[in-house]
């Protein structure tokens, strides 16, 4: 049994572990990378311009509406592409470019995860109390320290739950790169599957590995909130 | 600098009318604050008194009509303050007491009135912090300085308040009706804070609906009625032998 997650030729250990890597790779670089969209989709559909909010709301509702893996596809191959059309519409002598199936996962995830997450940011934006707002008016803040120092501590205080889920998503949404031939845990399961026709074992093992990170991640999240809601009264 | 406008005038407003779509709120006020002066403004609640102390430091813009402070008059452009950096630093003299107190719930006591100081005024911490100490013992809050606003009580917040409001060393404080959102066991610690203030000179403006403070405290009272002033004078004159019906029947009914 356990020469089955050994390292090397003979075991799987090292293929699952090296699966494990590409997924936490893949969900530690699209949070970052999603949230910024997310701001910047929020931002559009809070803004005072009639453009600027359709785009905002016409983008979560598009992207809130497609299957996961829709989105992925189309990214990887219909972005790929379209990107391949401009190079060499622009550059004839560049040669094919790939979009490897890493980057097309980081773009497809950060789209579905900016397309949530500005809906969870959206909602945080307008329970930030406006009397906090005004009292950093009142001394003479400028609109950039007022952003900083009030609105920024208050909607994060209200934001995390919402983006603690929506982490505990991406972490699970990783799997379905792996219809798109990217070496992730999932791939990695269903491929020593295939080979030792034992797919109890690895479907458990890979069960584990990401409850194991969904539950690491509650526990941060936890510590996270605590420190968000200081001075918030318990109830 | 105007001529007719007298040095030791701190705050002038002129002609201030503010309409909210098709309802006009104020229908031209105006106001003159000299150093030391305690005006309270009374009035009946939706009579215009606090849209016209917003009006003042601009949390409101008015629709017409100027405010000067120190002789400088606020820039308006398209409803909104013509020039940003003016604004913010007018509006480092003028104080501002709210009626929920409206401390960041995300910052200690200490943080509170730190952060002006600190961030706006670029002082550096420690000296903010050895002010931010000496007011908060002042408004009798020593022993609370790293303590959550929520873990106060009302008359606490609202002393926390006054002591951020001082921090920035302002010219005149504008009071919002700073004892209404307290329970009637808690009014009495804050106006004995107000009362302090204006003991020792400074330029308040208060509205209120304290008929004792603003008696007893107040060199001028300002009476609004419907948005426009029905009153105003000296308060011993005002509350002894009142001109207008609307403020003779406004004392009444409050005693």
């Amino acid at each position: 049994m356990l020469e089955l997650f050994s390292y090397g030729p003979l075991g799987w250990g090292d293929e699952i572990l090296s699966g494990l890597w590409v997924t936490l790779c893949l969900a530690v670089t699209t949070l970052p990378v999603g949230l910024l969209l997310g701001f910047a989709v929020a931002g559009c559909s809070l803004s005072q311009n009639r453009i600027g909010r359709a785009i905002g709301v016409g983008y979560t509702t598009l992207m809130r509406g497609l299957p996961e893996i829709l989105t992925l596809f189309i990214v990887y191959n219909g972005f790929g592409l379209l990107l391949n059309h401009v190079v060499t519409s622009l550059f004839p002598d560049f040669g094919r470019v790939e979009l490897s199936p890493f980057a097309a996962g980081v773009v497809a995830l950060s789209m579905v995860f900016a397309a949530f997450a500005a809906e969870v940011l959206r909602g945080a934006f307008l329970a930030i109390p406006k009397g906090e707002v005004m009292a950093g008016q009142a001394i003479g803040m400028t609109p950039r320290q007022i952003f900083w120092r009030i609105k920024l501590p208050l909607l994060w205080r209200f934001a995390l739950p919402g983006l603690g889920n929506l982490w505990l998503n991406l972490l699970k949404d990783t799997a379905l790169v792996s219809v798109i031939a990217l070496d992730d845990l999932m791939r990695a399961s269903k491929v020593a599957v295939g080979v030792t026709k034992q797919p109890f074992t690895f479907y458990l093992v890979a069960c584990l590995l990401y409850w194991v990170f969904c539950l690491l991640s509650e526990l941060v999240l936890e510590q996270m909130e605590k420190r968000a809601n200081r001075g918030v009264r318990s109830v | 600098m105007q001529p007719t406008s007298s040095p030791d005038i701190v705050l002038k407003a002129q002609d201030i009318h503010k309409s909210f779509g098709p309802t006009e709120v104020l229908k031209g006020i105006s106001l003159e604050a000299r150093n030391h002066d305690v005006i309270s403004i009374l009035g009946a609640s939706g009579s215009g008194k606090s849209t016209f102390l917003r009006c003042l430091n601009f949390l409101e813009v008015p629709t017409s009509g100027t405010v000067s402070v120190h002789g400088e008059e606020i820039v308006v452009r398209k409803d909104r303050p013509g020039d940003p950096r003016q604004i913010e630093r007018i509006r480092q003299h003028l104080g501002m007491v709210f009626q929920q107190f409206n401390l960041w719930s995300h910052r200690t006591v200490l943080e509170n009135v730190m952060e002006g100081p600190v961030q706006v005024k670029r002082r550096s911490k420690a000296e903010a912090q050895d002010q931010a100490e000496a007011l908060l013992a002042r408004v009798g809050l020593a022993d609370r300085m790293s303590m959550y606003p929520s873990q106060l009580s009302g008359g606490q917040q609202q002393r926390v308040a006054i002591a951020r409001a001082l921090a920035m060393e302002p010219d005149v404080i504008l009071f919002d009706e700073p004892t209404s959102a307290l329970d009637p066991e808690l009014v009495g610690e804050v106006l004995k804070v107000m009362q302090d203030l204006a003991a020792e000179g400074r330029t308040m403006i208060v509205v209120t609906h304290e008929m004792d403070f603003a008696r007893e405290v107040s060199t001028e009272v300002m009476f609004l009625h419907e948005g426009r002033v029905a009153e105003r004078g000296p308060t011993d004159k005002l509350f002894d032998n009142p001109d207008s019906e609307a403020f003779a029947r406004f004392i009444s009914k409050i005693r």
